[in-house]
């Protein structure tokens, strides 16, 4: 018996932890910080439970290639004025190829003598004379990609899942080769708005203002013979009305860059209005101080994004730190500092899939999933006590020590409850009991082919046992499968229903064995209640 | 003691399996019928990409299925007619609408009954999220203006999109998955029943799988990942019962070493029926208090699972042994196996005995 013994001491144990933990989960923020006995971490809501924004989105990393290019275009442009051996007639990127054209066949040759040790360009076949077309090579290729996308990757993290000033709780994982998984759960943040955050490249400009008119039409019709070289035509626009005001003439190349920013914060201006306050790094500061100096009662534009937020009158020399003022919400302020904050978006993001689920549906959904598993397992309990009485008893408590040890254990690993996951609870409701059916039937066969209870226990559980394992075996498969195809809430079944299989086979095998074991009047035939 | 299914019930399944046959039969063309010609095979936004809003109103707010399609046409979705369908029993109206093409850029505003500064605000958000300056404006946010000026505050339940190129993985994702849970059950079976009873259960879950998604299709159920979800579950699920069956059946033939095999099937399948219905039973009263509480996000699932139950039974009862009759007595010498035979699987068996 003292088999018996230990065997009861470690299922107890065993479920007494895991309802713990279980129980636990209902337990509030602060009181598991002020116990040193609760868990810290535990069942965590989906964000189909919770309310939230998932996202996956597709990074275009071909642009990251042309960019490359582009940034090759630009160096073998300035290379004959760095010292390059060659001349440089024309530079031109088309079609993922970059074509340069010199004007001798020397100067051909010095072209390919400076483009080859770098192993970045490929010559490709096509080029002759004074012409050579590249394109990148695989491995540059591979580098810009990866570049790009860990560029992208650290710039949604800084706006979005900064563990300091970004969306509590929020998520922006990889996934896969070009895709980032981004999760906001509810409550925090409206849809539009987390789409700006996605939206805004946050490209910061500083231009110097070249002329300016009341509308883009007025200021245009002054430059009869088409824009100066070089110049194009951006307009200010209110927030408010989104009409645009003051139409400007600008550089199209800008004299300074938001590449140099160190920070930005919310400020107040003096009449308490939000502006955004920014602070240069070294280099900024010079650049800045310089090109404020030398301009001197011209206007400053500053643009982001191709729109001019705002076109003050240099009065002075500025360094380090400067301001955009351009009504606005605290909000716009606040969401304008981070996009400046974080940096630029090298490339641009599309949202490939949206899983977006508001707050009142989360909270119908845990309602109703509750609500659906309670009443699966009162009728289950009513079925098998009405059923197999004392033994179906059994049943009902090794199916809440089931259940206790599915989530406990899904605490345990701080795994996601979605509400597919809360089906697969269900089901696991259901498909527990079925291997306690199957025992019983057995036990009842055997005893009406005339063995005694305690016989008719042992063959009944040693018979059933394949057939049990069999049968969960196969549906632990597909879980499995599913939690490998799966994407998203779906993943939650899967999770559920793999170990919810692996609780109910423990919860009949073992469990109800054991209280067969501790059955009183398993002598005779009449006291064996089935 | 309550029973179901009387001991000594002798219920002649083999003798009927024509009937069965024919049933299966006629279950499976009604299927393929409406798949492929009417109503068709319809594919839900995971699969065949798309947007869909849930929407909800404030109790008493004036408005149907004519007026938020309406809406939607003027504010930029192209699908003709656009998908709005009322659900829920609540007081409160609530709409799923479901579109799948979108106008680009500023078109989608021109029409629609919204504020000016509302559209510059999106048109802002929108283009600044593309390089070249024309970013599509956001349908989904223009609708929801567009509801809150003209029908009454709007309580955005839900907003899913999967586009084109996630829709065609999703799809491809899910055939593998099945194709792979297939496989592997197959391969597990193999493993533990012998090739004699393998064929049988592959039969079986075929033929579970093909049935439940005719009659998902005749009932127009819409294929998403929820679906996928329930057809895999059953996929293990529908094993259950004929593994139990397959297990007597082993069992009986090892009893002796001389028999009818069509009467030990017979026996096999009377013997563990009570089983089979209770097992059945016990699930499908579970997942019918999922289909009945559990809410619109589910049902699909719980319909589909319930319906595979079902199938499940009756293919393990009525399917599984006969298969194994039929190939018995096509491939082998059909009388006479002896329990020898009955493969791999017994020593384990045997040991667990």
């Amino acid at each position: 018996m003292s088999g018996l013994r230990w065997k009861l001491s470690a299922a107890i144990g065993a479920v007494l932890l895991f309802g713990f933990l279980t129980v636990s989960n209902f337990a509030s923020e602060e009181q598991r910080l002020a116990s040193p006995l609760l868990p810290d971490g535990g069942l965590r809501l989906g964000l189909d439970l919770r309310g939230g924004i998932h996202w996956v989105l597709g990074v275009d990393l071909e642009e990251a290639e042309v960019q490359e290019l582009g940034f090759w275009a630009d160096t073998l442009r300035s290379a004959p004025d760095d010292g390059a051996e060659f001349r440089v007639s024309e530079v031109r990127v088309t079609d993922g190829t970059l074509r340069v054209s010199v004007p001798s066949e020397s100067d051909a040759e010095a072209l390919d003598r400076w483009v080859a040790p770098s192993g970045a360009l490929d010559a490709v076949g096509e080029g002759g004379g004074t012409e050579r077309v590249f394109r990148l090579s695989d491995l540059s290729a591979e580098d810009a990609r990866r570049r790009g996308m860990d560029q992208v990757l650290e710039v949604l993290r800084r706006r979005i899942a900064d563990p300091v000033r970004g969306i509590p709780d929020s998520v922006v994982t990889r996934q896969g080769q070009d895709r980032v998984l981004v999760q906001i759960p509810g409550g925090q943040i409206d849809r539009s708005r987390a789409r700006e955050l996605l939206a805004v490249t946050g490209h910061l400009q500083f231009k110097i203002v070249q002329g300016a008119g009341e509308s883009v039409e007025l200021l245009s019709a002054e430059y009869p013979d088409g824009l100066p070289e070089g110049t194009e035509i951006a307009s200010e626009i209110d927030k408010e009305s989104g009409r645009a005001l003051t139409a400007y003439l600008l550089p199209e190349q800008p004299d300074l860059t938001g590449d140099y920013l160190k920070d930005a914060r919310v400020g107040f201006d003096t009449r308490q209005r939000p502006i955004v306050e920014f602070q240069f790094n070294t280099e900024g500061a010079r650049r800045f101080a310089e090109l404020t100096e030398a301009n001197v009662g011209n206007q400053l534009a500053i643009v982001l994004d191709e729109t001019v937020y705002s076109a003050p009158t240099i009065r002075s020399r500025i360094g380090a730190r400067g301001q955009i003022e351009g009504r606005f919400t605290s909000q716009e302020a606040a969401d304008l500092a981070v996009v400046l904050r974080s940096g630029s978006l090298p490339i641009p993001v599309e949202i490939e899939e949206e899983r977006t689920v508001g707050p009142a549906l989360g909270k119908d959904s845990i309602d109703r999933g509750l609500r659906a598993s309670l009443l699966g397992l009162g009728v289950i309990v009513l079925f098998v006590l009405g059923y197999y009485r004392l033994s179906g008893g059994y049943a009902s408590l090794a199916l809440a020590a089931n259940l206790l040890l599915l989530l406990g254990i899904m605490s345990m690993f701080e795994a996601t409850l979605t509400l597919p996951g809360i089906a697969g609870i269900v089901l696991t409701v259901g498909m527990a009991v079925d291997a306690n059916v199957i025992i019983f039937e057995r036990i009842r066969e055997e005893l009406r082919n005339g063995k005694l209870p305690r016989g008719a226990i042992a063959t009944g559980f040693s018979k059933a046992y394949w057939t049990i394992m069999d049968a969960n075996i196969t549906t632990l498969i597909t879980a499995i499968v599913l939690f490998e195809f799966g994407t998203g809430p779906i993943k939650g079944f899967a999770v559920t229903l793999s170990i919810g299989i692996v609780t109910s086979v423990f919860a009949a095998l073992v469990l109800t064995r054991l209280m067969f074991a501790l059955h009183p009047g398993t002598r005779t035939v009449e006291t064996l209640s089935i | 003691m309550f029973e179901i299914v009387p001991p000594g019930t002798r219920i002649d399944f083999l003798g009927r399996r024509h009937i069965a046959l024919v049933v299966s039969l006629a279950l499976l063309a009604a299927g393929m019928v409406a798949a492929f010609w009417k109503p068709g095979l319809k594919f839900g936004i995971d699969f065949a990409g798309g947007t869909e809003v849930a929407v909800r109103f404030d109790p008493g707010t004036d408005v149907d299925e004519k007026r938020l399609r309406e809406l939607a046409s003027l504010c930029g979705v192209l699908d003709d007619p656009v998908s709005v369908v009322r659900y829920g029993e609540t007081e409160r109206p609530e709409f799923l609408l479901r579109f799948n093409r979108v106008a680009d850029g500023a078109a989608a505003a021109e029409e629609c009954p919204v504020d000016a500064a509302d559209v510059a605000r999106l048109e802002e958000v929108s283009a600044a999220s593309n390089p070249t300056g024309e970013g599509e404006i956001d349908v989904v946010d223009l609708l929801t203006l567009a509801m809150a000026g003209a029908v009454g505050p709007p309580e955005i339940l839900r907003v899913e999109y999967v586009g084109p190129r996630v829709g065609d993985e999703l799809r491809r994702d899910g055939l593998a998955a099945m194709a792979y849970a297939v496989l592997f059950i197959l391969i597990y079976i193999t493993f533990r029943f012998s090739t004699r009873f393998a064929p049988g259960a592959v039969v079986a879950l075929v033929h579970d799988i093909l049935i439940t998604a005719g009659i998902l299709v005749m009932l127009g159920v819409e294929f998403d990942l929820r679906v996928l979800a329930a057809l895999l579950a059953i996929i293990g699920y529908s094993l259950n019962d004929t593994i139990i069956i397959y297990d007597r059946i082993r069992e009986n033939m090892e009893l002796r070493t001389k028999f009818d095999l069509e009467d030990v099937l017979n026996r096999s399948v009377n013997q563990t029926l009570s089983r089979t219905l209770l097992t059945s039973v016990s699930t499908l009263s579970a997942l019918l208090c999922l289909l009945v509480v559990g809410g619109e996000v589910i049902r699909p699932f719980a319909l589909a699972m319930s319906i595979g139950i079902v199938v499940g039974t009756y293919s393990s009862t009525f399917i599984a042994a006969p298969t194994l009759l039929f190939l018995e007595q096509s491939l082998g010498d059909g009388h006479g196996g002896s329990g020898a035979k009955a493969g791999s699987g017994k020593k384990a068996r045997k040991k667990a005995a």
